[in-house]
């Protein structure tokens, strides 16, 4: 047992980042769930049990995304806008066409049902062992690895897809809100996973 | 027309563990703030990691409302006074500190309590970290700018990154605006960002200090800053 050293957090803001981004689809949102992570470890001293902050710091995240999601379930329900979920980077990542990629890709992880998008983030964003995800998660590890086989299947599968007019798809984000739209999916609301 | 960025799931996981998107320096910011605040030392010669202190929203809040304006004031960054134009800013300060080193490492000064170095600037001395914090100093530059003589003592550790520790000779001090102001002591340690580089900057006996360094974070340096501030005095 060792106790979290603070001064050690910095260092997974990265990561925290990308995996709160594949986790809400934006990254404003991603921005709001890794400061209240990063609140809520820091609240107070905390004892860990194994040699990785970061199986500790996603358990700590899926928790603060858990709760935000039932906090904004309680909420009057807004429909989001394409403007408010395409925003533009006032920052970009130096690669324009990879930035669009990743942001399709992460928006698309996060239209996954919650069990897939969270293991899949734990393994594949944030880069966790299999048993450090199951623990993160508080799932077995043979729960984790067949939810990560569906979550991966899925993914591969949307971003393949065409809409039914044939056109090629061109960003997750402007499907998902248009499915929204529709009726057909999930709803998008302000303050929630999206 | 775009094709499908992934086909199988082994290169979807391939280009998922490929992606090295940083986050918004306002975040890195913001987190940097929170664990300063965290490590806030209560004593001398304190870590500052066992200080416990409570964040809540409106703390996160207002670090995110500081680290914003250290991002806007990184920009400004900040003249020396005097007016004059050949005046040392923070910026050139700071890239001295990121220069090679021309002379020895000064040594622990044995009467100073494993405190100091045998090195100073106008009387002010510079710090002994390495039994507390296992950084070493490996070397020393002394500069000329603006009119002022500049010292620098620089560290490692065993991680192989480096600090750069200068004091800035003459008084009255310069004086030096923006970033985000964390006090310690009752000494003001202003924080800013040039570029990537994390600065401290404060007064120590009416003279300027700035410690940078490369890849360390803004909470670290702010700690070994603020570590033996006996005697300093405040912006």
């Amino acid at each position: 047992m060792r106790t979290l050293d603070p001064q050690s957090l910095p260092q997974h803001v990265d990561r925290l980042y990308r995996a709160a981004w594949a986790l809400c689809g934006s990254r404003e949102d991603a921005e709001d769930l890794v400061q209240e992570t990063f609140a809520r470890v820091l609240s107070r001293p905390r004892v860990l049990h194994g040699a990785d902050d970061a199986y500790y710091l996603m358990r700590v995240l899926r928790n603060t995304f858990l709760t935000s999601r039932r906090t904004a379930s309680r909420r009057p329900v807004t429909v989001a806008e394409v403007d408010d979920v395409v925003t533009p980077d006032p920052r970009p990542m130096g690669r324009p066409e990879q930035a669009l990629e990743v942001q399709e890709l992460y928006a698309t992880i996060a239209e996954l049902p919650e069990n897939f998008r969270l293991a899949l983030v734990a393994v594949d964003v944030l880069g966790l062992s299999y048993r450090e995800a199951s623990r993160a998660l508080r799932v077995r590890e043979a729960t984790l690895t067949t939810r990560l086989f569906r979550a991966r299947k899925q993914v591969v599968a949307r971003l393949g897809a065409e809409p039914a007019d044939g056109a090629p798809r061109e960003r997750s984000r402007v499907g998902a809100v248009t499915r929204e739209e529709t009726g057909a999916d999930g709803v998008l609301s302000s303050g929630s996973s999206q | 027309v775009k094709e499908p960025r992934t086909h199988t799931e082994s290169e979807l996981v391939d280009y998922m563990r490929s992606i090295d998107v940083r986050a918004p320096q306002r975040l890195h910011d913001s987190i940097e703030q929170l664990v300063a605040d965290r490590a806030a030392p209560r004593g001398r010669k304190s870590t500052g990691a066992d200080a416990p202190a409570r964040t809540g929203t409106l703390g996160r809040r207002l670090a995110a409302g500081m680290a914003l304006a250290a991002a806007v004031a990184a920009v400004l960054v900040v003249a020396f006074n005097n007016g004059s134009h050949d005046a040392l800013t923070v910026t050139q300060a700071s890239v001295l500190t990121l220069r090679p080193a021309t002379a020895a490492a000064p040594q622990e000064d044995r009467g100073s309590d494993g405190t100091e170095l045998a090195a100073a600037v106008d009387g002010v001395r510079f710090p002994y970290w390495e039994d507390h914090f296992g950084w070493r100093s490996t070397g020393s530059r002394t500069d000329h700018v603006g009119g002022r003589t500049v010292r620098t003592v620089f560290y490692g550790n065993d991680r192989g990154q480096r600090i750069g520790y200068a004091i800035v000779a003459g008084v009255p001090a310069p004086r030096v605006g923006g970033g985000v102001v964390a006090w310690r002591n009752g000494t003001a340690y202003r924080l800013l960002s040039v570029g990537d580089l994390r600065v401290v900057t404060w007064l120590r006996h009416g003279r300027m200090c700035v410690v940078t360094g490369r890849g360390v974070s803004g909470a670290t340096l702010l700690t070994l800053a603020s570590w033996d501030d006996q005697g300093a005095t405040p912006a």
